[in-house]
């Protein structure tokens, strides 16, 4: 797909997104996921060489992690990180990106944080964001 | 005027613009008072009409940043050439990516955009512009405040923040 459908693609799904947010309505995580899956085709389409292929590397982690999809935003970051032509000042932002969302998710569970490592306080948070905080087994 | 602008998102804006300005009880053709680049000037505001009764089926806040989104984004075309690539997430601290293309060399342009539904705009002028400085991966970095209520709108550049150690 060419970048000029993908840019107006993303300026869509990026403004729904903010609007569901803003209304506290749970498919804001979709709309998430929805960017970060275009900020990821833009980011293939364009060379981090360009500010736009950059800019879109950045969207493509940080809408993951809004979506609650840590697995893609780890993997996203780890293949960004790796490209050799990635800037420093990239790679510093992708990194600081993962910590600042690493950093919120202790604030908000204290208790999980404290006696579960990363992976598995993001595994809690994310099942209690899709199920509610008290799941029932049938 | 901006044609990777999609016309569903366009269309909202332009129609929360017209919500704005109306129920500040201006009609079109109002005279907008202009601070571009710090150079004052004014222009007239024309807009398709806008159903006051509908109005409670939008935010109240949105209707104000939407609006001051449609104005500016306009602003920004007739007064730099601007064209929008792309909405940017908030964390980029700026909601647009705009192309300027004028003197045959392409530079990318974050734009900040604010409303202010009564009031004066320079205070928030000069928040947006502190917030779009920190912008990077951009070659300019402009911040715009519309007020509906005096209908103005103000288009600044600033440099970009170097964070320091």
């Amino acid at each position: 797909m060419e970048t000029d459908a993908l840019n107006t693609l993303v300026s869509g799904a990026i403004w729904r997104a903010d609007q569901l947010e803003t209304h506290g309505i749970r498919p804001a995580s979709q709309a998430w996921a929805e960017v970060s899956s275009l900020e990821e085709e833009l980011a293939k389409a364009l060379p981090v060489s360009e500010s736009e292929g950059r800019i879109a590397r950045r969207g493509a982690v940080r809408a993951a992690l809004k979506a609650g999809d840590y697995d893609r935003a780890h993997a996203l970051a780890d293949g960004y990180l790796a490209e050799e032509a990635g800037p420093r000042s990239l790679k510093t932002a992708l990194r600081k990106i993962l910590e600042e969302d690493a950093q919120a998710m202790a604030s908000r569970f204290p208790y999980a944080s404290k006696n579960h490592s990363l992976r598995e306080a993001q595994v809690l948070a994310r099942r209690f964001r899709e199920a509610g905080a008290f799941g029932l087994a049938a | 005027m901006h044609p990777r602008l999609p016309t569903d998102l366009a269309l909202v804006m332009v129609g929360r613009a017209a919500l704005a300005l109306e129920r500040n009880a201006h009609a079109s053709g109002v005279r907008l008072s202009l601070d571009l680049e710090r150079v004052l000037s004014s222009g007239m505001l024309s807009w398709p009409g806008a159903d006051l009764s509908k109005i409670d089926q939008h935010d109240h806040n949105r209707i104000t940043e939407d609006g001051a989104e449609a104005v500016a984004l306009t602003l920004g075309h007739r007064h730099r050439a601007w064209r929008v690539i792309r909405r940017m997430q908030r964390e980029e601290h700026a909601d647009w990516l705009l192309e300027d293309s004028r003197e045959n060399v392409r530079q990318v342009v974050a734009l900040e955009i604010s409303g202010v539904d009564r009031g004066g705009i320079l205070a928030r002028l000069s928040e947006k512009l502190a917030q779009v400085a920190k912008s990077t991966d951009v070659d300019q970095r402009w911040a715009g405040v519309v007020g509906f209520e005096e209908p103005a709108a103000a288009l600044h550049f600033t440099k970009r923040q170097h964070r320091g150690n």
